[in-house]
C-alpha cells in the first residue's frame, strides 16, 4: 500500500478529506483508501486527538473592556494615538522630531500654522508607517 | 451558499460600522468574539494574553472602520488582523524571553497544581496528559504553520481564506498544512 499522503496531489486531498471538504465521489475514494492504509488512520486519529484542545470561555466583562478601551482611543486625537501604537512607536516618534525640527527650522515666525502643518505631516508619517506595518508579509517565516 | 450569505452579512454589517452605526459593531463582535479569542488562545496557550490581543484586534477593527472596504470576505480580514498580532505577540515574548514558550512558569505551576488535586482521579490525570501533549504538539509547531493548522482545524477557514490570511498561494498552504499535520502525527500518533 502507497499511501497517497506520499505525493503533493494525494496530500492536498487528505487534508480536504480531514477538514471534510471532498465531494462524495472523493470522500468515497479516501475512505477506500483510509481503510487499507495504516498511516492515514493514524492521521486521522490525530486530527480527532485535536478536538481534545478545548479553549476557555471568555472571562465576563470582555465586551465591557473592549468597549471601555475602545472609548479612551476615541477620546486620543488620531496622531497621538498613532504614536502610542505599539510597533509603530518608535519610527513614528523619530519622524515626528523630524518633522519638527524641520517646521522650526523653516517657519520660526509662525507657532500655530507649525503646529498645524506638523500634526498633519505626523499623521501623515504615522499612518504610512501603520499601514507598512499592515502590509508586511505576516506569513515570513518566524 | 452560507458562506456567501455570511460574507454579505458581515460586511453589511462593517459597512453600517462604518456609517457610524455601533450596534452593528456590537453584532459583529457577537458573532466572532469567540472564533477570534479561541484561535489566539490556541496561538499564544494563555488566556489573559489571547483576550488581550483579541482585544487588540476588535480594537483595530473598529478604528479601520472608516477605510473598511469589503474586498475580502470579512472573517479573512478578521483573522489576518488576528494572525498578525499573535504572530507580533509570538515575536515579542520570543525577543523577551529568549524561547518560544509562553508564560511557561505560570502554565506549568497550573498545570502542577491541577495534577496535584486529581492525583486520585486517574482518568482525569490520563486526560490532562493526553490534553497538554496536544498543546505541547501544537506549541512546538513554527508560527506559521500553527496559525494556519488553527484556522483550518477549529475556525474552519478554507484554503483560499488560509492563503489570504497568511500571504501564501493557496498549493503552498496545502503542502504547508500537510507538512504540519505529519509532525503532528510525529509527536502524537504513539499514544492515538
Ligand atoms: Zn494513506
Amino acid at each position: 500500500m502507497i499511501c497517497l499522503g506520499k505525493n503533493q496531489q494525494g496530500a492536498d486531498l487528505l487534508t480536504g478529506y480531514l477538514a471534510k471538504t471532498l465531494d462524495a465521489a472523493r470522500t468515497a475514494e479516501l475512505n477506500q483508501h483510509v481503510q487499507e492504509c495504516a498511516d492515514c488512520r493514524s492521521l486521522i486519529a490525530v486530527w480527532e486527538r485535536l478536538d481534545e484542545f478545548a479553549a476557555p470561555e471568555i472571562t465576563p466583562g470582555f465586551d465591557a473592556r473592549l468597549y471601555a478601551r475602545i472609548a479612551a482611543d476615541e477620546m486620543r486625537p488620531s496622531w497621538w494615538r498613532r504614536l502610542l501604537w505599539r510597533p509603530v512607536a518608535p519610527l513614528a516618534a523619530a519622524a515626528a522630531v523630524v518633522a519638527v525640527l524641520a517646521l522650526f527650522l523653516r517657519v520660526p515666525g509662525t507657532p500655530d500654522a507649525s503646529k498645524q502643518a506638523s500634526n498633519v505631516e505626523i499623521e501623515q508619517v504615522a499612518q504610512a508607517v501603520d499601514d507598512l506595518d499592515l502590509l508586511i508579509p505576516i506569513g515570513s517565516d518566524r | 451558499m452560507e458562506a456567501v450569505v455570511a460574507l454579505e452579512r458581515d460586511a453589511q454589517l462593517m459597512l453600517r460600522v462604518r456609517e457610524g452605526d455601533d450596534t452593528s459593531f456590537a453584532l459583529l463582535l457577537e458573532r466572532h468574539r469567540g472564533p477570534v479569542v479561541h484561535f489566539l488562545y490556541r496561538m499564544v496557550q494563555n488566556q489573559a494574553v489571547s483576550e488581550e490581543l483579541a482585544q487588540e484586534v476588535f480594537l483595530r477593527v473598529y478604528r479601520s472602520r472608516k477605510t473598511y472596504e469589503p474586498t475580502a470576505k470579512f472573517t479573512t480580514w478578521l483573522f489576518r488582523i488576528a494572525t498578525h498580532v499573535a504572530l507580533n505577540s509570538i515575536r515579542d515574548r520570543k525577543k523577551e524571553k529568549g524561547h518560544e514558550s509562553l508564560d511557561e512558569e505560570t502554565l506549568d505551576g497550573m498545570e502542577r497544581q491541577v495534577a496535584e488535586r486529581q492525583q486520585t482521579v486517574e482518568q482525569e490525570m490520563v486526560h490532562e496528559v493526553k490534553v497538554r501533549e496536544v498543546r505541547q504538539a501544537i506549541e512546538a509547531l513554527p508560527a506559521k504553520q500553527r496559525a494556519a493548522v488553527l484556522m483550518h482545524k477549529y475556525e474552519g477557514l478554507d484554503y483560499g481564506q488560509i492563503a489570504a490570511v497568511l500571504n501564501c498561494s493557496e498549493s503552498a498552504i496545502k503542502s504547508l498544512l500537510f507538512r504540519a499535520y505529519e509532525s503532528l502525527r510525529g509527536q502524537l500518533a504513539h499514544m492515538a
